[in-house]
Order: C-alpha cells, then structure tokens, then sequence
C-alpha cells in the first residue's frame, strides 16, 4: 500500500526533474576548468609529477623558453596538480571544462611558454622567480633578483662567508 | 531436455560485462558457471609504475562506485608502512565519505535491483533519494564520484559546515522508513520476487568464503567496522545488521537496515566533528620500506589491500582483493535449482561490481 499512496501523493506535487534553476549550487571546491597562469609557473615539473593521467607535459626551446602543455582529454580533474603547485599558478575554477574528446583524440590543450631570462651576473638563462616567491625566500635584495640559480647560490654563501671573515668574501667576488 | 543458456558478457541486468553459463532443465537452472575478465585493466601492475601521489588517483579508479573505499584503504596501508597516524578530524571525514559512499551504493543497488524485478516506479523513489546523498557529496567533494578526498596522512578538503547536510540526512531517513522499507518488505510484488529466492545457507556461505551484505544476510556476522574498528568506529558505537534467511529477501533487508544504521553514524560524526589539522605530514608523501596489509568494510564486504614498499617513489607491489571476487562465484550455489526468470534477480542481490572485480 505505501507505492499505491506514494504514487497517489506523487500526482499532487509538481514534477522532480530539476530545472537548470533548482539545481544545486556549484560547491566551492568544484574541480572545473582548468587554468593556468605563466607568469607565476617556475617550472618546477610538480605538477607532471603528482598527475597520474599525464595531461602535463613539457617541452623546451633550450636557452629561449620552457613550455607547459595541457590535454583535456587525458585530465582527470583530480585537482592535485592546483594542490601541490608551489606557486599557485594553476586553478581548477567553477566553469565547467570545455568539450573533452578521447584520450588520444583532440580536445582543449593549453600551452603557456615560460620565457627565460639571462642572469644579470652570469648571463646564464634560467626560468624566472615570480616576484612574490622571490620576496619570501630571499628578501629584496635588488641585486639578486635577476640571478640564476647558482649565482644565488654563490650569493647565499658569499653572504655566509663575508659574516665570518670579510676580506675573503671580497676576493671571491673579485675572482668571479 | 537439458540445454545450456549463455546469460552476458553483454548483460540484461546489470550494466557491466560478466558471464554466466546456465544449464537448464526445462525453467529449472541445473548448474550455472560464472566467468570475469571481460574488462580487467592491470591496474596492479599500473600502480607498480606510478608514483605515491598519483597512485591514489588511479586506485580510486578501480571502482566507479566505491570509489573513496579504494583510495581510502590504499592510504591507510602507505600510512601504516610509514607509521604515520592521521588526526582526529581526517579520520572523522573519512568516515563521513566511507558512509555516505556506502549509502549511496546500497541505494543504487535498490534501485537496480527494483528494477531487475519490474518495480519501476520503486527504482524511481529510491533513485530521487540517491540524489539527496549524491548532492552531499558533491557539496563536500566537489564531484559526484571519484571524489579526490584522501591522501597519505590525511584528507584533502575540510567539512566547514558540518550542520549544513543534517536536513538531507532526515529527509533520506524519512523516505527510507516510508516508502522504500515498507515497499521492499510489504509489498505483495516485491515478495513474491524475492522471499524465498536465491537461498544461501549459513554453511553455503561459509563455504563459497561471501563476505559484507551476502555474508550477513545468511546470519553470519562479520563486519570489518565491527571486528577490527578502523578510522572513528569504535568512537561512533557500529553496530552491525544481520539476517539468518540467507535469501534475496534478507539481503535487501540487511542492506536496508545498513542504510539506516550508516545514517545514524554520519549523522553522530558530524555533530562530534572533531578540530584540528585535516593532515598529519605535509608536502609530498616519503614511504620508507615495508609492508602492510589492511581491511575495510566497503560497500559490498571487505576490501583487502597488500601494500609493499621497497622505499622508492613508486609502491613494489599492491595487491587488491575486492569484496565482489568473493561473492561473484556464490551465485553458481545460489541459482542452483531456481527458476530461469529468477536468475536477474538473484545475480543482481549480490550486488556484483565487476568494474572492481576485474581492476
Ligand atoms: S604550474 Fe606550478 S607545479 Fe607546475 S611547473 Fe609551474 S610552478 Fe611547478
Ligand atoms: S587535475 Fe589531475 S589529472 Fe588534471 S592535470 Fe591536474 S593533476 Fe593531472
């Protein structure tokens, strides 16, 4: 008898198919699109590593750039790369993703060149720091915004070296 | 005149490729023969060449729809090889998840299994409550399957708002006692397709090794969550469901009764939603050598995972034993001497996930 009075009662209220208005919410922690910011990308490969798809790649154009590629096809949207990117530059926003194709077929694919600059010291060409990381791991010091890897490395312990004996410091920095 | 009747791989009642050989005498099922594999993925050997991050991406992806018990067990072995203890509040949402997971599998069950019987307008009401559960994931989620909440020492995303999913929770409760218990129990259809039908006897199933619903529904009583209290179930007081009948009948009883009882327990790990961290390491996991062995009760019975380390970046072996490899091959015993119409039904009761089966 409950399915007999459940249908009955059914027939009095309106419809339960959703309109697109009575759907919920999108939540906050929604993993949709995809988006990624170069200005911010260092580089540092973290994301490729924790994707287990693959959908991250890169290439390079030695001594001119890096690029960072995308493929919606192969993303899972489990949202670990924007997790673990120490800088924040990727995001998996509220929009729902745009046509994903099969795995080996076409799709959105996003490609962000990260150029690189010449050291100001060496001249080496390195993947630039975005500012922000910069400030919050090595201050702004002027200088050495616009070193290399190992020429801040050099600094670092130039530094070092000069809080103990400052005369030592001074010849390295001639030697150079 | 006997004949064999071949039932699948492309299946009638279930969605997902699996075989059974039926020999029939007339209606009556003589013997029947089960056959897996039909989508089997490697993903064992997959997970010997994948990192411990992305790991867990793929082993959720052995089972669409319990998907977090996966992930979740996979965990909960890399945590004990690295002798890591996850915080209170990390063990409280992951018992949350587990259980609203199991809710929404046992409703998906009875939907199908409304519908293997003809009940379409049950299938119906029991799929309108499933979307309920399906939402409150989705709230805390943010996905309505493979839902990315577990990681190695903990859980990747809070409960900011435990209250907020109360009302959905009574409403689940409410259409549970009123509509689909009453109709699964009283109703004279409903009956007539399952009380009686697919019998599997205490000693059957001891001897065919079932666990999880099929193994309670024949009155013996073993639960992971009771024998061997994981994450917060000691604290939340489990309490088990069973059904010495052994037939269809009693396994959508026990299923149901577990619905209520996984009701209660989200609903008392929410209000008891202990504070602190949501992880107990940061940055990317380290595994040192070893090896572990865990069970969890999943939707369909108990999952078991062998994890072994050899301290590199990639586990050295992980083994998955899934509840439905253990109940799938019951069904030969269950079929035997049933009628031919009612074999949907009875392959439907054990509530076969072939996706994990074959992973
Ligand atoms: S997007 Fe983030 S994680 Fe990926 S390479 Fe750039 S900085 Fe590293
Ligand atoms: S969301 Fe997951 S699958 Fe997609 S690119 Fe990021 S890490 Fe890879």
């Amino acid at each position: 008898m409950a399915m007999l009075k459940t249908i009955l009662g059914n027939l009095l209220r309106p419809s339960r198919t959703r309109a697109p208005a009575d759907m919920p919410d999108v939540p906050t922690v929604y993993r949709g699109a995809l988006a990624h910011d170069a200005a911010r990308c260092t580089a540092c490969g973290t994301c490729a590593f924790v994707c287990a798809p693959k959908a991250i790649s890169f290439t390079q154009d030695p001594g001119v750039s890096v690029s960072w590629h995308f493929f919606i096809g192969q993303c899972s949207f489990c949202g670990l790369c924007a997790q673990n990117c120490p800088t924040q530059a990727i995001s998996l926003d509220a929009e729902v993703p745009t046509g994903m194709n099969s795995a080996a077929g076409d799709g959105l694919r996003l490609e962000s060149i990260v150029r690189l600059q010449p050291c100001t010291r060496c001249g080496a060409a390195h993947v630039p720091l975005p500012d922000a990381a910069i400030a919050a791991l090595w201050g702004v010091e002027e200088a050495e915004r616009g070193y290399c890897p190992d020429c801040r490395r050099w600094a670092a312990s130039a530094r070092l070296r000069s809080a103990f004996i400052p005369a030592a410091a001074e010849e390295v920095h001639h030697e150079r | 005149m006997p004949y064999s009747f071949p039932l699948g791989p492309y299946h009638p009642a279930l969605e997902e490729p699996f075989k059974v050989k039926v020999q029939c005498r007339g209606e009556v099922i003589d013997s029947a023969t089960v056959e897996v594999g039909f989508s089997f993925r490697g993903i064992e050997l997959l997970a010997q060449k994948r990192n411990w991050v992305e790991v867990i991406t793929l082993i959720e992806r052995v089972c669409g729809i319990c998907s977090n018990t996966h992930a979740m067990t996979f965990c909960m072995a890399a945590e004990t090889i690295a002798g890591i203890e996850i915080p209170k509040r990390a063990a409280h949402i992951r018992t949350i998840i587990a259980e609203l997971e199991r809710l929404h599998s046992h409703l998906l069950w009875a939907g199908v299994g409304a519908e293997d019987i003809g009940f379409h307008s049950l299938f119906m009401e029991v799929f309108s409550l499933r979307e309920l559960v399906m939402d409150t994931l989705e709230a805390i989620s943010g996905n309505r399957v493979n839902y990315g909440m577990n990681c190695i020492g903990g859980v990747h995303r809070d409960i900011p708002d435990p209250m907020r999913y109360l009302p959905a929770l009574d409403a689940l409760s409410k259409g549970l006692a009123e509509i689909v218990i009453p109709t699964f129990t009283e109703n004279p259809t409903a009956l007539a397709r399952t009380r009686g039908v697919g019998r599997l006897s205490r000693e059957q199933a001891v001897e065919w090794a079932v666990v999880g619903p099929v193994a309670r529904a024949s009155g013996l009583d073993i639960d992971v969550r009771k024998d061997q209290p994981y994450l917060s179930y000691a604290a939340l007081g489990f309490e088990s469901v069973t059904r010495p009948e052994g037939d269809v009948l009693a396994r959508v009883v026990v299923r149901a009764l577990e619905m209520v009882e996984s009701i209660r327990l989200i609903r008392e790990a929410l209000l008891s939603l202990p504070a602190g961290p949501l992880r107990a390491t940061e940055g990317l996991p380290e595994i040192p050598v070893g090896e572990a062995t865990i069970r969890t009760e999943a939707p369909r019975g108990e999952a078991f995972y062998y994890v072994a380390s050899e301290g590199g970046a990639t586990p050295a072996r992980v083994k998955i034993r899934t509840p439905s490899f253990v109940n799938i091959p019951a069904i030969e015993a269950m079929v035997t001497g049933q009628p031919l119409a009612d074999l949907s039904i009875i392959q439907a009761s054990v509530d076969p996930c072939i996706s994990c089966t074959d992973r």
